[in-house]
């Protein structure tokens, strides 16, 4: 179990790098438009998140996958990549755990892979 | 504030990238986590708002930490069965304390910084290692069966381990958890010693499951700040590729560079951004 564990994790962190440093490298280099110009963050990230959000009009929650197109936010889409592969991991382990008949660390394993995935859909993000 | 805005945009990320390396070279000779220092210094030194600073650190912390598990695990130096319930009380924690964070005002948050890396300087001056040892394991250990055995390569002996305090175990990684959720931290600085002093794991086994916990941990904080639209990827990115590429150079130092000398390194820089968090968040000096 750990090492298939360790096999997936390998595999899911090196995609997630290749694939964050392809997008950075599009976005940096003026290859796609971004949705906020590389020459207005200087004035816009000394700001809150939240007023960043209000003064660029980005949005919030998964209103990013819709904007892809857009150098920036093909980047925040890598590197969210990387909030998945503990996901991915886990969500491998929980039936090779019940095949071994470890049933409490399935349940375990089962109730992280639900927090996480609770948190990736966003359930947590209220507040402000 | 004006020269920050003023200057090129592309000078930030190439900043980023060299503080990202030097941090990587510092935190694998100290034997701590980068992404407790990744927060206070750039919060304090760069123009960025904490909130970007907060969500670049978990990601930060995530993908170095992410890096390193394959090879803890097949080493034997990280546990899963000792990680999966730590880290879940962790992870589920985390989220709680990234919402509170992001609901917190920034001077609030800058001042209280400062208060704890002050704090996490003292205890890395203070805490002492625990070569662990064969402890009686409590009801809720044996239930998880939280124990293993690990080769190591080092001392050529088979380390047969487990662990107790198990209940006390989930609530110091509970409030890990929570901290490192508001604050955008790794929290390899408290999971090394809760995992060797508190539980009795061995110092190696520590260190390397520390490594997987903040993994996890991050993963579910990451996920709020992302959808809270805190985290700007031209941060993110220079950080990370700067700290995969100290790291590897801070690995080739290990075995040149005098260990006290690093340890005493880290303290101080950790004094410097406190003191330097604790007067912005007051107001002392902007």
């Amino acid at each position: 179990m750990q090492a298939t564990y360790a096999r997936w994790l390998d595999v899911a962190t090196r995609v997630g790098f290749v694939i964050s440093l392809a997008a950075f490298l599009v976005y940096v280099s003026g290859v796609a438009e971004p949705f906020v110009p590389l020459e207005q963050l200087p004035r816009l990230w000394s700001l809150s998140a939240a007023q960043y959000a209000a003064a660029t009009g980005s949005p919030t929650g998964w209103g990013w996958l819709g904007m892809l197109g857009k150098a920036d936010y093909l980047n925040l889409a890598a590197v969210a990549l990387f909030g998945i592969v503990t996901l991915a991991c886990y969500a491998r382990i929980v039936p090779l755990l019940f095949a071994e008949g470890e049933r409490l660390q399935a349940f375990i394993a089962l109730a992280q892979v639900l927090v996480l995935a609770a948190a990736a859909a966003g359930f947590f993000t209220g507040g402000r | 504030m004006e020269v920050a805005a003023a200057t090129p945009w592309w000078v930030w990320p190439i900043a980023l990238a060299a503080v990202g390396f030097l941090i990587g070279v510092v935190a694998v000779l100290a034997g701590i986590g980068g992404g407790v220092l990744f927060v206070p210094i750039v919060g304090s030194f760069f123009p960025f708002h904490l909130d970007f600073v907060r969500g670049a650190g978990l990601l930060f912390a995530l993908a170095g930490t992410l890096a390193a598990g394959p090879q803890l695990l097949r080493s034997g130096m990280a546990s899963l069965r000792l990680v999966m319930p730590l880290g879940l009380a962790g992870s589920i924690c985390s989220v709680a304390g990234a919402i509170v964070g992001l609901n917190m005002a920034a001077d609030l948050l800058q001042t209280l910084l400062g208060v704890l890396v002050i704090a996490i300087a003292v205890v890395i001056w203070r805490t002492r290692s625990s070569e662990g040892g064969i402890v009686d394991p409590d009801s809720l250990a044996r239930l998880l069966k939280l124990e293993g055995k690990f080769l190591d390569p080092a001392a050529g002996t088979r380390i047969d381990w487990k662990t107790h305090r198990t209940l006390w175990g989930f609530v110091a990684f509970g409030a890990i958890g929570f901290l490192g959720g508001v604050f955008g931290l790794g929290a390899g600085f408290a999971n090394v010693p809760a995992l060797n002093l508190l539980m009795a794991a061995p110092l190696k086994v520590a260190v390397g499951s520390s490594a997987l916990i903040i993994s996890i941990i991050n993963s579910s904080a990451a996920w709020v700040y992302i959808h809270r639209g805190a985290v700007l990827p031209l941060l993110v990115v220079p950080a990370i590729l700067g700290v995969m590429l100290g790291s590897r150079l801070g690995a080739r130092l290990l075995a040149t560079v005098p260990a006290h000398v690093v340890r005493w390194l880290v303290i101080a820089a950790m004094l410097a951004a406190g003191t330097r968090a604790l007067l912005r968040g007051t107001g002392l000096w902007i």
